[in-house]
């Protein structure tokens, strides 16, 4: 049952997402080859600044808008067709509610995981044209002094973090909706309101437990803004995310599993 | 063999609202029984009770002696008052879906039954009129071998002539062993194919007789009756 549940999962956003992340590789492609291949990099920085300045802030916008499609793909599938009407039917199937949400949680995941990948493609496509690298390589010590590891295990290590977090990201995004659920009206609003305010905590209780912990790498916060300091601040605050993330993952994983079971109220 | 549905002390509080009220009903098999009640007096609340798609605040559903989950859903074929289809399916696409996942949908009968009706397997759902898509969801519903049909207003929002396939339809898949609990007020269009009914005032069960029993005690019709009890 979970199979076949998961099989219309993945199948109903196929099409948006193909769509979505199409753009994407076709825009990084088109970027590369009319852009970044054609940038002389052995010109002044104070010429070709402005030039990747706004090819950058592009590209950050497309990440943007990418990320949150996805984001909303996930959203609005396990809403529709668990909260609204289509959901006389999803619950009506001979499935249990716990087949029902890992359903959701493996399509989900599967998205957010291909989505990443896709990001990371997209980054690769942009920036491995033999002119960039060539003069990447001026500044790589430079770079991998300042990062304390080379640039390729940072960023191997930071897709790996983004990964491990694609599970957490889910969860938190389905927890949200089903709360909202719990509401008499104005149920999307009470999601959206959820999900703020349940990050706001978690960043709050993150930035206590580096008070706590004394994890900040000197006596002001602005001292992570020094070169190594910042990647191991990074890494710090990132690490002590990943443990807070597990635990809530567990805990909200169990509050969406107890709403499905105890809680369902389909208007 | 345990009665296909027994509802016992059932009750759904919203806030501080009674939508159903200490309500207890057993069915037996192989019955059609109308749930009749003005709006509002719980009748679509007892439905998605059985269906498992809200929970009660106090009491219990069972079906064939078990509450509501998984193996229910197998044995219950249900027809809810709205479209539950994704309007970007096609009817093919949805007779796949269904085939999937109930192991007792008949898809040789629902095709026999669509073909009947000239409706485009090919065809997106939303591209289909209102009625259209009701009657591909009757079909949907009646093309399985259930135990017990809830079919929640099916003739409420179709013309009379489809209301009359409608309820064709509902007779000719009648299995003799199966039950069909069918929630609506246009009694006087399905009073002769009850065998029994159940009143449903303000959450609470007013009456759960045979037809032949208000025909013989009571000398008059089922809709007569329901007039009498419901008069505003």
């Amino acid at each position: 049952m979970l199979g076949k549940l998961l099989k219309y999962d993945l199948k109903y956003g196929s099409r948006f997402f193909i769509l979505l992340h199409g753009i994407l590789l076709a825009a990084c492609i088109l970027g590369r080859l009319l852009f970044f291949e054609r940038l002389d990099f052995d010109a002044g920085s104070d010429i070709i600044a402005p030039y990747i300045i706004l090819a950058t802030s592009l590209y950050v916008l497309l990440f943007t808008a990418v990320s949150l499609g996805t984001a909303a793909l996930l959203a609005v599938r396990f809403y529709r067709n668990l909260f609204t009407d289509e959901g006389y039917l999803s619950w009506t199937l001979p499935a249990t509610p716990v087949e029902q949400l890992w359903a959701k949680l493996f399509s989900g995941t599967i998205w957010y995981i291909l989505d990443i990948l896709i990001l990371a493609l997209s980054l690769v496509i942009l920036l491995s044209g033999s002119n960039l690298t060539a003069a990447y390589a001026k500044v790589a010590p430079e770079i991998t002094e300042a990062l304390g590891m080379p640039l390729g295990r940072y960023g191997t290590m930071l897709l790996v973090f983004t990964l491990l977090s694609s599970f957490s990201g889910t969860v938190t995004i389905y927890v949200c909706i089903s709360i909202g659920q719990l509401f008499p009206s104005h149920r999307v609003l009470c999601a959206i309101l959820t999900y703020f305010i349940t990050s706001a905590v978690i960043q709050i209780v993150v930035l206590g437990l580096m008070v706590i912990f004394n994890l900040f790498p000197g006596p002001y916060i602005n001292d992570a803004a020094t070169e190594t300091d910042t990647v191991q601040y990074l890494f710090t605050t990132l690490k002590l995310s990943g443990v807070i993330n597990f635990v809530l993952t567990i805990v909200e994983y169990f509050a969406t599993r107890y709403i499905f079971i105890r809680k369902l109220n389909l208007t | 063999m345990k009665p296909i549905l027994e509802c016992q002390g059932l009750t759904k509080k919203y806030g501080n609202i009674y939508a159903l009220s200490n309500l207890s009903l057993t069915l037996e098999r192989g019955q059609i029984v109308g749930l009749l009640g003005l709006n509002g007096s719980g009748k679509t609340t007892l439905i998605k009770l059985i269906n498992g798609l809200i929970t009660s605040t106090a009491g219990q559903v069972l079906i064939n002696g078990m509450l509501p989950g998984a193996d229910t859903k197998k044995l219950v074929s249900y027809l809810p008052e709205r479209s539950y289809l994704n309007d970007h399916m096609k009817v093919e696409e949805i007779l796949s879906y269904f085939s999937d996942f109930y192991e007792n949908f008949n898809v040789v009968h629902a095709r026999a039954m669509l073909s009947d009706l000239d409706i485009d397997t090919h065809a997106r759902l939303r591209t289909l009129s209102k009625g259209t898509k009701e009657k591909v969801q009757l079909v949907l519903v009646m093309s399985r071998d259930a135990e017990l049909f809830i079919l929640d207003e099916p003739i409420g929002g179709v013309d009379p002539a489809a209301r009359d396939y409608i309820l064709q339809t509902i007779l000719t898949n009648y299995n003799e062993n199966a039950t069909i609990l069918l929630s609506t007020h246009l009694i006087t269009d399905i009073e002769n194919m009850l065998d029994r009914v159940l009143f449903i005032q303000k959450g609470q069960l007013v009456l759960n007789a045979t037809v032949d029993e208000i025909r013989t005690a009571k000398r008059e019709s089922v809709d007569s009756l329901f007039r009498e009890v419901f008069k505003c």
